[in-house]
């Protein structure tokens, strides 16, 4: 792949820029730069080339000097994000630097974001669903949060459209809850997921367990590789096997001749034109220089991820906008969802001790929604519902065995018992009171001010998780599971990395922030088409609607300036 | 240069029945001699050799290497020396002190002067009374989790340490960094030992 042209120098004047190159503003650059525009990406932190930027993604445990422990500076770095329990020696460059870029938990919220070009679609779970009418009607039908502009025709062509283009593996059941999307051949259940689904399905009626449907290559794809089961995903696949950014969507921008992606660039705020109604361009700083720098583009893709987007909206104050660009109707900041996490059961599974499996599977297992989908499935506890991830596996922690010497060192050389899991996510209704504001007291490295997030699970929510566990708990005991344990670990919002929400789509520009094709109502020449466009938030895992609005605002967006509507 | 796989040539070459000679001198030294062979960054002379004893009790050499043999001491030096904080190495400097503290108490001697029975008897106690580790989902227990003692901890850091060793994940564990395709149902015997990479 041909280096990314990164000299925005003598250029201070593009067709469009798009802030933020994850898996939305990846997207963005790629249709954009694909339509003849000519783009400049604004990236927050370093350019990651793929492969060549992925320096651990070959490393054995032996070839690390603390084996994936980290050292108490880089504990700091990352004081927050550490919460997670997913950052070691491996994948700790991918984490941004929680020092250096602090935030406010008015109430306790994890916010994990990545600071680097392909941004967290380095790091993503891969796991990719479709939402359904059940899901754009939802806040229609039950009076939460404001209407969906789309509903699932609208999107269908572009769930088609990326899913082609990033490919998708998965199995189709033509659940309406689900919709399939156009699949590559499905990772496969191991015989322990295969007997506990035999059990799940003919015990409980409507219930499904798949293999996850999910963005890694069965099969080689558009001159990508396939999955080599090495499950070294976040540390950058040398394969190109599963979707991120740096793999898929930005070499083709490259390829056009039409990117320029400038690094260490930190959007400080969007330049609105009263009279020309509209934005003109953006300011930046270097963060390795402090330069601050302006750049102007007919059209502005916003994709910083959820939080940072909104933050940079909010940033943007001008005598037109004195609250934030496009906050006429005050929920700017507002309705900040994610999903619950880390709430089902896990147990021991007997009689398959001679079995093992080969490979590490990057997947596990799915339950789709199977609650409130129609009359015979209301509950009439809660609005909504919940999807399980889990999986089977030979574990065991061999340190809690009670034994030690020759024969227990020889014992422990052996596979563990067998265990499954399963976890759940349920959906977060859109609260006008979970939110997000700009913090002057406290600045980033930058001197900029930084984020107060205020938000948390409430009634609905954990009227879910109770059914959650419950539900669990019975589906995997009636599946002959022993020591079944019901677990919550009540996490706080964060914890699910699926925020969405805080610049929501909408009909009214008296209750939203966007228009049906992600324009902001009032300066109809920006886009914000990441999370924080979300309008409600499913209880399936988001980045592929993420891909296909942004691929459909994209169109749009060349449509209407082709137009000069725009 | 590899030193680990020069190591091995060399055993190769002078007979199965010899183990790594560096190895070898380095189980005299703790036990003869009274003294390390080698410079610890956080232990004292006297937590080394406890933790080398403790280490040599729960893996010890059979017909694979043991855990010193790997040198899970020295690395465990290493961990606590570059990845504790100060609170969490005095934590540590305490508990070893208080584990020689009751074999002191019991048997008059730290734990490795101590004789293989008084040993054992040490150790079963501990695996009573040191706690269990909870069940994890996703890097993060879940349900109930016990406090977990010296003992238990250690053990599990040894374990670690052995896993991780690159002569136990390459030549003992089943080793396949690159598995290709996944084969969802394998006879455990067509693996063997468990895979090393997780």
């Amino acid at each position: 792949m041909a280096n990314f042209n990164i000299d925005a120098k003598k250029e201070l004047t593009y067709d469009a820029i798009v802030i933020g190159s994850g898996i939305s503003g990846g997207w963005a650059a790629k249709e954009l730069c694909e339509k003849g525009l000519k783009v400049l990406v604004l990236e927050r932190g370093p350019i990651v080339e793929h492969v060549v930027d992925y320096p651990t993604m070959n490393l054995d445990p032996w070839d690390m000097e603390l084996r994936g422990g980290l050292t108490p500076d880089q504990k700091e770095k990352h004081y927050k994000a550490i919460r997670s329990g997913w950052i070691g020696t491996d994948t700790e460059h991918f984490w941004a630097d929680d020092a250096a870029n602090p935030y406010t938990e008015e109430k306790p919220f994890l916010w994990l974001r990545g600071h680097q070009m392909g941004g967290k679609s380095l790091l993503w779970g891969k796991q990719t669903y479709r939402w359904s009418d059940i899901d754009f009607k939802a806040n229609a039908e039950d009076g939460h949060g404001v209407d969906w502009p789309i509903r699932y025709k609208d999107i269908e062509p572009w769930y088609t459209y990326v899913e082609k283009f990033a490919g998708i593996s998965g199995e189709a059941l033509g659940l309406p809850q689900l919709p399939d999307s156009h699949f590559l051949p499905p990772m496969e259940l191991n015989c322990v997921e295969k007997h506990v689904k035999g059990r799940i399905e003919e015990q409980f009626a409507g219930r499904n367990m798949i293999i996850g449907r999910v963005a890694h290559l069965t099969q080689p794809h558009n001159g990508r590789g396939q999955c080599q089961n090495r499950n070294r995903c976040s540390r950058g696949c040398p394969y190109g096997a599963y979707f991120s950014s740096n793999a898929v969507t930005l070499p083709p921008a490259n390829a056009t001749g039409n990117l320029t992606i400038r690094p260490y660039s930190i959007v400080q705020s969007l330049i609105y034109d009263e009279a020309k109604g509209k934005a003109t361009g953006v300011r930046i700083i270097d963060s390795e220089t402090n330069e601050d720098i302006e750049y102007s583009a007919k059209i502005i893709f916003v994709n910083a991820s959820t939080l940072s987007t909104t933050q940079i909206l909010m940033n943007s104050k001008s005598n037109r906008f004195e609250n934030g660009l496009g906050n006429d109707s005050g929920e700017l900041g507002h309705n900040l969802m994610d999903h619950t996490y880390r709430v089902g059961a896990i147990g021991k599974v007997e009689g398959f001790e001679d079995k093992y499996y080969k490979g590490r599977r990057p997947n596990g297992i799915y339950i789709p929604r199977y609650v409130n989908i129609d009359e015979k499935s209301k509950s009439d506890k809660f609005v909504r519902g919940f999807g399980y991830q889990g999986g089977a596996y030979r574990g065991g922690n061999p340190a809690n065995i009670e034994a030690f010497g020759a024969e227990y060192k020889d014992s422990i050389l052996k596979p563990g018992g067998w265990e499954m899991f399963i976890t759940g996510f349920a959906e977060c209704l859109p609260y006008h009171d979970n939110k997000i504001s700009l913090n002057s007291d406290v600045l980033d490295k930058w001197g900029q001010p930084t984020l107060t997030i205020d938000a948390e699970f409430k009634a609905n929510e954990k009227a879910l998780n109770k059914q959650i566990q419950e539900d669990a708990v019975e589906m995997l005991t009636k599946a002959g599971i022993k020591d079944v344990l019901g677990f919550d670990n009540e996490h706080p919002p964060g914890y699910g990395v699926h925020e969405m929400g805080t610049a929501r789509m909408g009909r009214d520009p008296k209750t939203s922030v966007l228009n049906e094709f992600n324009q902001v109502h009032a300066a109809k020449n920006v886009f914000v088409t990441d999370g924080a466009c979300m309008t409600s938030s499913s209880c399936v895992n988001p980045s592929l609607t993420y891909m296909a609005l942004t691929a459909r605002a994209a169109d749009y967006a060349v449509s209407e300036l082709k137009k000069l509507n725009i | 240069m590899d030193r680990r796989k020069a190591l091995r040539k060399t055993g190769l070459f002078a007979g199965a029945t010899i183990l790594m000679p560096s190895m070898l001198s380095l189980f005299e030294s703790c036990k003869s001699e009274n003294r390390l062979d080698w410079e610890p960054l956080f232990f004292t002379e006297v937590e080394a050799k406890t933790i080398a004893s403790l280490i040599d009790m729960i893996l010890p050499r059979t017909d694979t290497p043991g855990g010193l043999d790997v040198k899970s001491d020295i690395f465990i030096d290493k961990v606590i020396a570059k990845t504790y904080d100060k609170s969490g190495q005095e934590n540590m400097r305490a508990e070893i002190a208080a584990f020689n503290e009751n074999c002191k108490s019991k048997y008059g001697d730290v734990f490795y002067d101590l004789n293989e029975a008084d040993k054992t008897t040490i150790l079963n106690e501990a695996e009573k009374n040191s706690g269990k580790f909870g069940s994890g989902v996703w890097g993060t227990g879940v349900g109930p989790q016990e406090t977990i003692g010296f003992y238990r901890s250690m053990k599990s850091m040894a374990i670690w340490a052995y896993f991780t060793a690159e002569e136990i994940g390459e030549n003992v564990l089943s080793y396949d960094p690159i598995p290709g395709k996944y084969e969802p149902c394998k006879p455990l015997s067509e693996v063997g030992n468990k895979w090393s990479l997780g």
